[in-house]
């Protein structure tokens, strides 16, 4: 946290204690639905992960397997 | 707020020095700055100056990155950009110079700001031979998004220039593509991007993802330059259009799809179906009139969900592309990690360096003949260590792996484990440069490459000092117990641990610097 957020944190808990405790409120809130949504891009490269690469590898023998890798590393 | 027009507004009072330039006007103006009669910047004098105190005046100091051209003489004009009337046209001399001012990059072309104030060859500065190459490029990639089964349009600057004069915007430096997914969740439409990504690759684009929506294809042009082309990806959701880049407005599908033409440079390309209604969400009402100078405003709630929901997979990238910009060449002496390392294990056993940076360990280890894995995300670091050691024959490889994305990491932790056996995971300080999520990722991918036994060494900086090493390296300061325990998470075993203090010359003097030694196995 920036100083002058720091300052108006410490002005805000003897200005008005309700207020305040709304704003960290808000601020925890925002960080919350941040790490949801965070969520979206994990959720989608994992399923890309599997989607791509296992019927490839259920099917592959030991060189077709590193080449199904090697190629899905390239298109990173 | 979208940009209040231009209008022509009476300027005077203009004068130049080696600080910048000052005007005086009441209103609002943008205005052009050109050298010897061609355009290098423009600038709006309100809102990027500072009131000199002097009534309605205003100076703009010179953008950084002109600083190193502006020692000479030129020909200064100074021009209102809507109606091109010159408030200023003088020789000016600038810094101690002697000869002309040239703006220009190490091949002589000519260069000019963009918005962002970066120099790049505009439009305005090259020839419609130049010029072609790109529309064939737009032509190639919209082919290629099709045959993927997205039916991509112009976007941006490049809509704003074919719908308004059908032509490139001089002052614009690249060609913007977007799309609508049909998809209305952030999940499918990311992986949709990926599935394009994919197809474009296998058609020998070279891609570069800029987020988990957005990426850029690299085009050579006819006199060697590469040019991006962006494409922007885009969804609807809650009767909003969503379009990277970044637009979150009320919109309907029947503005975009079906897709409509406009002719850019003589040549007809796909345009959203309501191309007024588009723009007007991309510009402003104020569309029509030219701005080189615009600047996005996008409210931060829009910024805050595209950054949630799309982004991440780049964090510090730009300061390392810089660290690396030059293809630095690796040092011949490795890291003290990497001798006590090779100390202490045989040298048959293969190493992953995770994090090589310019590959120097990697190829001190190949040279006593250990097997040798590089891994970085920023493939020109390692570039000179791979031709040495394709050179020297040696048994090293290296591979671009990015700790963001989790798709890189799991690829590459299965690719290094398709080979059997042990293996020593070498990470040198790269605890102290990753945040949470990446060393999560590190240790995920360790964890793989260890799926068969060996051990990984961590080296990360437990004590600053005030030393140049910290510093140059931009390093933070991880507590042994932190690291431990999120290797513990993991599955891992700490079997040693031990703190090495920076001895004085490497450090540059100062308080000392601290860092930990750490060695974990997974049973």
């Amino acid at each position: 946290m920036a100083m002058k957020d720091r300052m108006r944190n410490v002005a805000g808990r003897f200005r008005a204690p309700a207020t305040h405790d709304l704003r960290q409120r808000v601020v925890a809130l925002e960080a919350e639905v941040q790490e949801c949504r965070q969520l979206n891009l994990r959720l989608a490269e994992l399923t890309d992960v599997v989607t791509a690469l296992l019927v490839p590898l259920a099917r592959a023998d030991e060189a077709e397997l590193r080449e199904v890798l090697a190629k899905y590393h390239e298109s990173l | 707020m979208r940009s209040p027009l231009s209008r022509l507004g009476r300027v005077s009072s203009v004068s130049v020095d080696a600080d910048g330039i000052s005007a005086r006007s009441r209103r609002e103006v943008v205005l052009d700055v050109s050298f010897d009669g061609r355009r290098v910047y423009s600038f709006w004098l309100h809102r990027d100056g500072t009131p000199t105190g002097a009534p309605g005046t205003w100076q703009v100091p010179w953008p950084g990155s002109l600083h190193r051209f502006l020692s000479g003489t030129t020909r200064l004009t100074l021009a209102v950009h809507e109606s091109q009337e010159a408030v200023f046209d003088q020789e000016v001399t600038l810094g101690g110079g002697a000869g002309r001012i040239a703006v220009v990059n190490a091949a002589g072309q000519p260069l000019s700001l963009d918005k962002s104030l970066r120099l790049v060859q505009t439009f305005d500065s090259r020839s419609e031979e130049n010029v072609r190459p790109l529309l064939d490029a737009i032509d190639h990639v919209l082919a290629g998004l099709e045959q993927a089964g997205i039916h991509a349009f112009l976007a941006y600057g490049t809509l704003l220039g074919a719908v308004r004069d059908g032509r490139l915007i001089g002052h614009d430096s690249d060609a913007d593509l977007g799309y609508v997914s049909e998809h209305e969740h952030p999940v499918d439409a990311i992986r949709e991007s990926f599935r394009v990504q994919r197809a474009l690759t296998r058609a020998g684009y070279r891609i570069t993802r800029y987020s988990a929506l957005a990426f850029k294809v690299d085009v050579v042009e006819s006199d060697g330059v590469v040019r991006g082309l962006d494409v922007f990806g885009g969804f609807m959701r809650d009767g909003y259009l969503h379009l990277m880049g970044e637009i979150r407005t009320p919109f309907k599908r029947s503005w975009v799809t079906p897709l409509g033409t406009a002719t850019l440079e003589g040549r007809s390309f796909p345009v959203p179906a309501d191309t007024d209604r588009f723009l007007t969400a991309t510009y402003g009402r104020s569309w029509r009139v030219p701005d080189p100078a615009f600047h996005f405003a996008t409210p931060r709630s829009t910024h805050r969900r595209f950054d949630g929901w799309f982004r991440g997979i780049r964090v510090r990238r730009p300061l390392w592309d810089r660290v690396y910009s030059r293809r630095p060449a690796p040092s011949a002496t490795p890291s003290d990690l990497a001798r006590w390392v090779a100390d202490r294990e045989d040298p048959t056993t293969p190493v992953v360096d995770l994090g090589c940076g310019t590959g120097s360990d990697a190829l001190w280890l190949a040279r006593r003949g250990t097997p040798v894995t590089g891994l970085d995300f920023v493939r020109r670091g390692f570039e000179r260590a791979e031709e040495e050691a394709v050179a020297e024959g040696l048994d090293a490889r290296f591979l671009a792996c990015n700790l963001l994305e989790l798709r890189s990491v799991l690829a590459t932790g299965a690719l290094v484990a398709a080979d059997r056996g042990p293996r020593i995971v070498i990470a040198r300080h790269l605890a102290d440069h990753l945040g949470a999520g990446a060393r999560r990722n590190a240790w995920t991918a360790a964890r793989m490459m260890l799926h068969d036994g060996g051990r990984l060494y961590l080296e990360f900086l437990i004590q600053r000092g005030d030393g140049r090493l910290a510093r140059k390296q931009r390093a933070r300061v991880r507590t042994p117990k932190a690291v431990a325990r999120e290797l513990r998470a993991l599955g891992a075993t700490i079997v040693e641990r031990e703190t090495v203090r920076i001895p004085r010359s490497d450090r540059g003097g100062g308080s000392p610097a601290k860092t930990c030694r750490m060695v974990a196995t997974w049973q």
